[in-house]
């Protein structure tokens, strides 16, 4: 189990991350959510023993790694936000320095190389130079480069950052396979859409401090039990909506020009209904939305500020 | 892990346009248009070459003079048999013979004198030709004359003229040398052959090949422009080695690849020593394809190789430890800043300091003394001294100030290398 205890660091007189604790069971899939300039990078890097905490500790089975970080270390597969790679060398040379630091060589080391080719999807262009990549490619490789060892623990520092849709539900992909293999994640981004996709808990920061955190679900219970479903129909009449009032009590509906806006408790299941209701009063319905609140509406609801803000 | 660590940095700097065009193209450009377009100011007449060119103008021949040897050999009564044997012996051992097909042509002396044969109607020609060095001169009778004095003890002294240039000192001392051992080896020959030892034991080459290193030695040889820019740009150049190692450096913890490599557990000494060893292998490499450059393009011939040797191996050092310096610096900093500082102003005030441009000692005593106490500087006087034909203990003091600032760069280093990541 890996463990941040009130975690606290301080550049000069800025204090960029505030009494942060965090838990990493085995095989546990964590996000870390939080606008840029959160203290998500530099939480990531006291995790990693990369820098010391100001304050606080982080623990790993147990034991501090402030003054032992090698038993952490040799476990710990770490994908920057940056594309750390040598964008000179091939995508091969580039996994074989890596694999060769942590200590492969030989078969082993290129049976590792093919393994992880594999796995990104970059073993027809293993050859090619990386500042040839398409930024999709480099991040492959970048989280390639941090599989070589087998670590059982990954820490993804935005990995998706700049790049085209079907790269990111690739790396998406690989990063789901890799937690349904087992892998213990911890997942930083702000695209919460991905957390969500990828996360069993999450962490909400902000300005240094972890405002918020559990699954998704506890957490979006912090904004609302409501759910909102948005009704378009060719023509909206009265009948129909009271006819929704008194098949659900409990909702309000609202009309503007051709939309409907309907707010009832999570627990009921409408659509099925709502579909009868309208085919018994001659309405034809052109879309129908349930909007259920995002983590951007509990980090809204929060913080006031948007996400991306 | 070491060795990957060397790989990859050296990887990086060929694979990279910007380092090669710096550390090889530059010089090289540099060096050929620097020698070339001072060459009128600084050679001076002086050439670089220091094999010197003989003419051997032999008034007789032995077909010639076989015959009167014959017929005096046959007044002292020496017929048959006995008279073809000696005359055999003559023929092959005679000191002409000896100098010729022994002394000139043997693989130690012809690196320092050619020879050429020439008529005795052409000596006034030859002696006008300010690129023959010495005239050899072997007047008719001589061997006879030898045959005289060595055999039949008569009162007769072979002749023979040396005529030396005075257009190339050290030259025509090579020459006056090599000579003048043979003429002491015949003369002696005289003497001993008759105690029964062959005048070829007498004049064997060693004490001849001596004579001609002692010579080089006495006389300082002149630095053309070729051979003083060959040696400025590469201790000049070879300072950039660190700036790109160190820049390179940088670019791996902005890059984050730093971060990686600690995580893999590769100690930050290990990996400020893959830089020291990167810096004084491709230093090293560096300097050895300028100093080819200069031999195959600009004929240059380097003398004193051990001395050359020493200097090339303690300035590939100290770029070494500069590299690990730099780089620490740079860590320390977490900017490009000292690397701007030491690129855009260091290394052109050490290149003025040191003599790369220009011989700084002719503006000031003072500046060069200077000079000779920044690294590029006391290794550029180094081999410009190893070059004028110095002893090589002439290196030692400036060798001194090589490893003073290796260890200075080296102790910086350990001491203030960052024991953990660096954070950018």
């Amino acid at each position: 189990m890996l463990q941040a205890i009130n975690l606290h660091k301080k550049f000069k007189t800025k204090e960029v991350v505030r009494q942060v604790n965090m838990q990493l069971e085995a095989g546990e899939s964590v996000g870390l959510i939080g606008p840029n300039g959160a203290g998500k990078s530099t939480t990531i890097s006291m995790l990693s023993s990369l820098i010391i905490p100001t304050s606080g500790d982080v623990e790993w089975q147990g034991a501090s790694i402030t003054k032992n970080p090698e038993s952490l270390r040799k476990v710990l597969g770490i994908v920057p936000q940056e594309i750390a790679l040598y964008p000179e060398l091939s995508a091969r040379e580039n996994l074989a320095f890596f694999g060769r630091i942590y200590g492969l060589k030989g078969p082993t080391l290129n049976e590792r190389i093919e393994e992880v080719l594999q796995k990104i999807g970059l073993t027809d262009r293993q050859k090619d130079i990386v500042k040839t990549f398409s930024g999709g490619m480099k991040r492959r490789l970048n989280i390639g480069a941090a599989l070589l060892h087998k670590p059982s623990i990954l820490i993804m520092d935005e990995p998706t950052v700049g790049i085209d849709p079907q790269s990111r539900a690739y790396i998406l992909d690989t990063v789901k396979q890799l937690v349904e293999e087992g892998m213990t994640l911890l997942y930083t981004s702000h695209y919460m859409e991905e957390v969500e996709l990828l996360c069993d808990k999450i962490y909400i920061m902000d300005q240094g401090a972890i405002i918020a955190y559990g699954t998704k679900d506890e957490l979006k219970s912090l904004v609302s039990d409501n759910q909102t479903i948005e009704l378009k129909a060719r023509i909206l009449s009265t009948i129909f909506e009271s006819a929704l009032i008194d098949q659900f009590p409990k909702a309000t509906v609202r009309k503007e020009e051709d939309l409907l806006t309907i707010t009832m408790p999570k627990s009921e299941e409408p659509l099925a209904t709502i579909f009868a209701i309208a085919a018994n009063n001659d309405v034809m319905i052109t879309s129908a939305i349930v909007k259920i609140p995002t983590l951007e509406d509990v980090f809204l609801n929060l913080t006031g500020r948007a996400l991306r803000d | 892990m070491l060795f990957s660590l060397i790989g990859k940095q050296i990887k990086m700097l060929i694979r990279n346009k910007q380092p090669l065009i710096i550390l090889l193209v530059m010089p090289i450009v540099l060096i050929t248009i620097l020698s070339l377009a001072l060459a009128g100011i600084m050679d001076n007449g002086a050439e670089e070459a220091i094999q010197a060119r003989l003419v051997l103008v032999d008034e007789s021949t032995w077909e010639q003079e076989k015959v009167t040897i014959q017929e005096f050999l046959e007044k002292e009564g020496i017929t048959g048999p006995p008279l073809e044997a000696l005359l055999t012996q003559i023929e092959n051992n005679n000191p002409i013979q000896i100098l010729e097909n022994n002394i000139l042509a043997s693989n130690e002396i012809e690196k320092y004198i050619s020879v050429e044969h020439k008529q005795p109607k052409d000596l006034d020609t030859i002696r006008q030709d300010k690129e023959v060095d010495g005239i050899l001169t072997v007047r008719p009778s001589f061997r006879l004359n030898y045959v005289k004095s060595a055999y039949f003890d008569k009162k007769v002294e072979p002749n023979l003229d040396l005529y030396l240039s005075q257009e190339n000192e050290i030259r025509a001392s090579i020459i006056q040398s090599v000579i003048s051992e043979w003429q002491y080896g015949f003369t002696q020959s005289l003497a001993l052959s008759k105690a029964g030892l062959s005048i070829e034991e007498v004049m064997e080459n060693t004490k001849r090949v001596e004579k001609v290193e002692q010579v080089l030695e006495d006389h300082e040889r002149e630095i053309p422009s070729s051979i003083y820019y060959t040696v400025g740009m590469l201790v000049m150049f070879a300072l950039y080695v660190p700036a790109f190692l160190a820049g390179f450096a940088l670019q791996e913890v902005q890059w984050k690849v730093y971060d990686r490599i600690i995580l893999a557990g590769i100690s930050s000494t290990l990996y400020a020593l893959s830089i020291f060893i990167t810096g004084t292998l491709v230093a090293l490499v560096q300097q050895i394809i300028m100093l080819s450059y200069g031999k195959f393009a600009l004929k240059i011939e380097w003398i004193g190789l051990e001395g050359m040797i020493d200097i090339v191996l303690s300035y590939s050092v100290f770029v070494g430890g500069l590299a690990a310096l730099l780089t620490t610096l740079q860590f320390r900093s977490k900017s490009d800043g000292i690397l701007n500082a030491f690129t855009g102003f260091i290394v052109s005030i050490f290149a003025f300091l040191g003599g790369s441009f220009i011989n700084i000692g002719d503006i000031s005593e003072t500046l060069a003394n200077i000079g000779d106490f920044t690294p590029n500087g006391a290794a550029m006087t180094a081999i410009l001294s190893i070059q004028k034909g110095q002893e090589i203990a002439v290196i030692w003091p400036y060798m001194a100030v090589l490893y003073g600032y290796v260890s200075l760069c080296v102790l910086l280093a350990i001491v203030l290398f960052p024991r953990r990541g660096v954070t950018v």
